[in-house]
């Protein structure tokens, strides 16, 4: 073999390996392309063979994985891969600037890499910081709150110094009085550190023994009575999920937590994950042990790997103390750049170590799941709960909310409010105009309000008349849109529909994996079809085709990417067609163009 | 099994299905096409292409799980809120289904558009059009029209996949039917999408493309032009080509095929189904040896070597069945060899002329072995060697006779040999044995050492030049049917054994195949009842074994003759 693998990689890389079932080794594949990349700067011909050979796969499988997760290169990359984030939060606060700066600066376009071996500049779709807009990313660190000159700055002082500085995590927002805050309880106490040593004086881990004392079913009942439901976007009755487990299969069942948070708007699992990773651990292990699991999988985002490292740490703290590998195995497992992941199937073939196709149901993953197991997947700000219902109790967790939307939610405010961020309240019991308003301050600048993604860039929009509604599951379906992933994308009056759409529609189109027809075609189509419009090529006949398209694509797909991607273009056509109109007549564009 | 049918509704229609079943099959059980692209009923389902998207409900249940009826007294059906695909839809009791409702028709013009978008539609340069499911589909379920005005997506063109097969990418709408059919059926795990979403590009692995004995059949079951095979592209439009169904002569496995010809010529062989036989696959070796068919050295008229001259002669077909009959009557003694290639039909009267009426002891087939696999290749090359078995001409080994009738040319003891379309003298009659007899007659399609010694040569017919039947390694009886004429004045061999029989004086009134086979269901008893009807296009699986090791004794101990 003519890759020459450090020993002490290679060391690594077999350790790894052993998190995954033997028959199954090729699920390592992920982290080993992310070390390998590490180690040689890119993922060639040698990196892929050597791979294939040490997993038992062929070349092509690995092939198949390094060109479909951005993350991984073939050619090598600058020393430093500076990665803008475009997507609709940030380019609502000029990340567009950032990167003409850069570019400009560096004298180089986009994926390219500057002369001197240095840098390569490149787009990010969503990095998952949106309430700090424009954010970038260099190499693993974050940047958040830029501006051009800012971000100019920074890599000024990389070729400086020829170093990347560490990134602090910024502080932890204050409580807004009208805030109920449970799962971010802890951090927001002074000095929290999020160790396990301040869980523990804060009244963690003291949920887990007591349910090791419960029967595994009477756990099950309990977050069942809480009716407490998915935190990730579809919301499912989360005691209900578990139940499904297929039961005496003679197989093991696996837990998944979905830490891959990708929904434009969304960056609450950052925060449950960075500040407290203790409350999410101690989530997962009472959650295996109530399901049966013995092995559990996070799944986390490869562009969160100051998160991965939390994580890392914590569940050697957690074993330490005698709670991690006491029965229950908890595992990392990074991502590497592909939305689709953040859909539960999508997400297991990814795990597998295969494209990440979503999968046909059925069957379901609670009866066909990761490695062929009965398998549930829940949500970060699902598993985060789940130490509360145990230690209050079902009625406690379903005193708070409203029926139907029981417990606190976890939202994220970004675009041009005057405090954007995250906010934890009880469901139903505060609304939209409320958030805005009160809790973020109203929109800066004196600007009147558009309106409002309430649920991820996925979610049909509310016209800025359709926010006195509460914020809650219920509630929000009434109006005609979901609660989604709390992302909640704020629009002012300055914001062009027409161009907000096409940075929504490249998101999708971009993440599109591919497998299946109506998204495949449908979401390019879609970003084209935008992209000419904003461009000033648009046709009076071009505001019903878009629609159509979205429609044609909507309800049609495999996994929901393609009601993802049809949804919000669908409602902004809708709601905002005369603006579209506008574009479309006699060639004008929009202002995005 | 009545309990294992599910009774349901598609399109008004009542079907009934075994459990189990997915709503494509039970609909095309029904006559209902569900249109389709990344299904194939022989591999996984995957549900990617979203063609066979249909409306499926199934009856409202009430507490006592008990179908609820509606006020017309029928059961309130319940709909899912969005299309369901078909291939991964399975039937349930009381099922109803739409397949031409507005709602499906307008989702599959949906996906028909889509499939189109990125499609360079250059079918008047693309060799499959003719047999194109976007072509096909897009007239039946389509609009006919495109809303789509944007630049296309570029992708690879004219990729060699190995020495086989072509790619264009353009083409390829990803439906993976062919990575499933390398990774799960051929074994060979070497296909893939690289990129993704609309930029997803198949591709294979540098230095690794397919390399199996059943590559070719990534071409048969890509819906699309995006597979063509690289041999026979640009050859001919498929509609031109006459289809003839036929079997495989390559081996024991008796794939069943079709053959593409025009004009006298075959442009292409490829499988056909038969769950009994070969599914819908068929292996590479197989499906490229045909070409001998049309090679320019083929025998096209019966010849002699005049013995004065050295030269040889072409004969009428009358003139050389006369001169071969009477050599036959005068030269004596006389061994014969067939061939485990020629059809029951001419081994049977090849076995009647040899042994009933000329009286021949050394008979035999020629063995052919090669390495078999564990699919389809069989490991006996001979496509008809149980037939050979059944009429006689051979037994257990086969072959065994020849060594013997080797060394009986070489004793002085046999002076006449007829040899039935084999080379013999590349198994086991050296030339030199050859050059000593006093009458060697042979009958075959091309040239060989044995056709230069032989005092007389007929030209027979290829497979694909003739009717007749091969009883393949699982007894299984199946047909051929001439899909063209054979070159010159050659013709099948069972018109000239017939010939040499009349010739001979021998009862062989045989006018037709059908003559043919009639006598030999009534001397040969597993056949006993059949006829080439019969036989069908799927075949019959004979009753051998015991009883065809009887049949082989009778045989050997002459009983047949008596028969």
């Amino acid at each position: 073999m003519s890759l020459a693998v450090p020993q002490e990689l290679e060391q690594h890389i077999d350790e790894i390996i052993t998190h995954y079932p033997p028959q199954h080794k090729r699920a390592a594949v992920l982290w080993l392309l992310h070390l390998l990349q590490e180690q040689f700067g890119q993922l060639g011909k040698e990196q892929v063979e050597w791979t294939a050979s040490k997993l038992g796969l062929q070349p092509i499988n690995v092939w198949e994985l390094v060109s479909f997760y951005p993350m991984f290169t073939a050619k090598p990359r600058g020393k430093f891969h500076i990665k803008v984030c475009r997507t609709l939060s940030c380019e609502l606060c000029g990340c567009g600037g950032i990167l003409e700066r850069l570019q400009k600066k560096l004298g180089v376009g986009l994926d390219e890499n500057t002369a001197d071996g240095f840098f390569t500049i490149s787009t990010a779709e969503c990095l998952a910081a949106c309430g700090t807009g424009p954010v970038m990313m260099i190499n693993d660190e974050l940047f958040e709150n830029l501006t051009p000159d800012k971000a100019e700055a920074i890599v000024d002082r990389i070729k400086t110094t020829g170093k990347l500085d560490a990134q602090p995590l910024p502080p932890v927002l204050p409580a807004h009085p009208l805030e109920k805050r449970v799962l971010l309880g802890n951090m927001s106490k002074p000095g929290y550190s999020g160790s396990i040593d301040d869980y523990i004086r804060e009244g963690g881990y003291r949920a887990l023994p007591k349910a090791l004392g419960m029967k595994p079913d009477d756990i099950v009942a309990e977050v069942k009575n809480s009716e407490i439901r998915g935190r990730g976007g579809a919301g499912f009755p989360c005691g209900m999920k578990w139940s499904f487990l297929a039961k005496n299969t003679g197989k093991p069942t696996y837990l998944i937590c979905n830490a891959d948070e990708s929904e434009p708007g969304t960056f609450k699992d950052r925060q449950l994950i960075h500040y407290d990773p203790h409350q999410l651990i101690e989530g997962i292990l009472i959650s295996c042990y109530a399901t049966g699991a013995k092995v559990a999988y996070i799944y986390i985002r490869g562009e969160m790997p100051a998160g991965a490292k939390i994580l890392l740490k914590a569940i050697e703290e957690a074993r330490a103390k005698g709670y991690v590998g006491n029965g229950v195995e908890i595992y990392v497992h990074r991502g590497a750049g592909a939305y689709i992941c953040g859909e539960e199937t999508g997400l297991i073939e990814s795990l597998e170590g295969k494209r990440a196709y979503p999968r046909i149901k059925p069957p379901f993953p609670a009866v066909v799941g990761l490695f062929g197991c009965p398998t549930v997947v829940n949500n970060v700000e699902t598993l985060s709960n789940v130490p509360h219902i145990i230690n209050n109790g079902a009625a406690w967790f379903k005193a708070m909310g409203v029926p139907g939307s029981t417990g606190t939610r976890l939202v994220c405010v970004s675009g041009p409010v005057k405090r954007p961020g995250y906010y934890e309240f009880e469901m139903g019991k505060l609304t939209m105009r409320q958030l805005i308003e009160d809790l973020c301050g109203g929109l800066k600048d004196a600007r009147k309000l558009k309106g409002v993604i309430p649920g991820g860039s996925s979610m049909p929009v509310l016209k800025a008349d359709q926010i006195d509604v509460p914020l809650d599951f219920e509630s929000l379906r009434k109006a005609g849109t979901m609660a989604g992933s709390g992302g909640i994308v704020v629009l002012d009056d300055s914001v062009d529909i027409v161009g907000a759409t096409l940075n929504v529609a490249q998101f999708y189109a971009h993440e599109s994996c591919g497998q299946c027809t109506p998204c495949r075609e449908g979401t390019l189509w879609m970003e084209k079809l935008l992209h000419r419009i904003t461009h000033g090529h648009g046709r009076p006949e071009d505001v019903d085709l878009l629609w159509d398209v979205a429609d044609n694509i909507d309800g049609k797909t495999i996994c929901p990417l393609g009601e993802a991607a049809a949804w919000p273009v669908k409602a902004f056509v809708t709601k905002y067609r005369s603006e579209f109109e506008a574009a479309c007549k006699n060639g004008n564009g929009s202002k995005h163009g | 099994m009545a309990e294992q049918l599910v009774k349901l509704t598609i399109d008004g229609k009542a079907v009934e299905a075994a459990r189990g079943t997915n709503l494509i099959e039970a609909a095309k059980s029904a006559g209902i096409e569900v249109p389709h692209y990344c299904y194939h009923p022989k591999l996984a389902v995957v549900g990617n292409c979203r063609m066979c998207l249909v409306d499926a409900g199934t009856p409202k249940l009430g507490a006592d799980k008990k179908p609820e009826t509606g006020p017309d007294g029928k059961p309130i059906i319940m709909f899912a809120p969005k299309l369901s695909i078909g291939c991964n839809t399975t039937v349930a009791e009381g099922m109803v289904v739409h397949t031409r409702s507005p709602k499906v028709i307008k989702a599959r013009e949906g996906v028909m558009e889509f499939l189109l978008i990125n499609h360079p539609l250059d079918c008047p340069i693309c060799d499959q059009a003719g047999e194109c499911r976007l072509q096909e589909f897009s007239v039946d379920y389509g609009k006919g029209q495109s809303r789509f005005i944007e630049e296309k997506i570029h992708k690879p063109k004219r990729t060699a996949i190995g020495p086989k097969i072509t790619l264009d990418d353009e083409r390829c709408i990803l439906c993976s039917r062919c990575v499933r059919f390398m990774r799960d059926v051929a074994g060979q795990d070497c296909l893939g999408f690289v990129n993704r979403g609309s930029y997803s590009t198949l591709t294979c692995y540098p230095g690794m493309e397919p390399n199996t004995n059943y590559d070719l059949n990534i071409v048969d079951i890509c819906p699309v032009g995006a597979l063509t095979q690289t041999d026979f592209r640009f050859q001919q439009r498929v509609w031109f080509l006459k289809e003839t169904k036929s079997v495989c002569p390559n081996c024991a496995t008796g794939c069943n095929t079709v053959l593409w010809s025009r004009e006298g010529v075959v442009y292409r062989q490829t499988p056909r189904d038969n769950d009994a036989v070969n599914q819908c696959w068929m292996c590479d070796y197989g499906r490229l040896h045909y070409k001998f068919i049309s090679d320019p050295q083929r025998i096209i008229s019966p010849s002699v070597k005049s013995k004065v001259l050295g030269e040889r002669f072409s004969l009428t077909w009358q003139e050389a069945t006369r001169q071969i009959a009477e050599k036959l009557k005068t030269i004596k003694p006389l061994a014969a060899i067939g061939s485990g290639r020629a059809t029951t039909e001419e081994l049977f009267l090849f076995n009647k002329l040899v042994r009933e009426v000329l009286g021949v002891e050394l008979v035999d087939v020629v063995p052919h072995a090669g390495e078999g696999d564990q699919f389809l290749l069989h490991a006996d090359r001979n496509p008809n060697t149980a037939g050979a078995k059944l009429t006689g001409i051979t037994g257990d080994p086969v072959g065994a006779r020849i060594p013997v009738i080797a060394e009986a040319i070489k004793a002085g003891k046999i002076k006449a040999l007829i040899v039935l379309g084999e080379n013999v003298a590349k198994h086991g009659i050296s030339e030199d044995l050859l050059a000593k007899l006093d009458l060697l007659v042979v009958i075959d399609t091309l040239p060989s050492k044995v056709t230069e010694l032989a005092h007389y040569v007929l030209p027979g017919a290829t497979f694909a030049e003739k009717r007749g039947t091969f009883i393949n390694g699982k007894n299984r009886l199946q047909r051929l049917n001439a899909a063209i004429p054979s070159p010159g004045i050659a013709r099948p061999e069972w018109q000239t054994l017939v010939a040499l029989l009349n010739e001979l004086g021998a009862d062989g009134s045989y006018l037709t195949m059908e003559d043919v086979f009639a006598d030999m269901t009534r001397k040969l008893a597993p056949l006993s009842g059949l006829n080439l009807s019969k036989i069908g296009d799927q075949g019959v699986e004979l009753k051998l074994g015991e009883g065809s090791g009887k049949g082989e004794e009778r045989t050997e101990t002459g009983e047949l003759a008596k028969v």
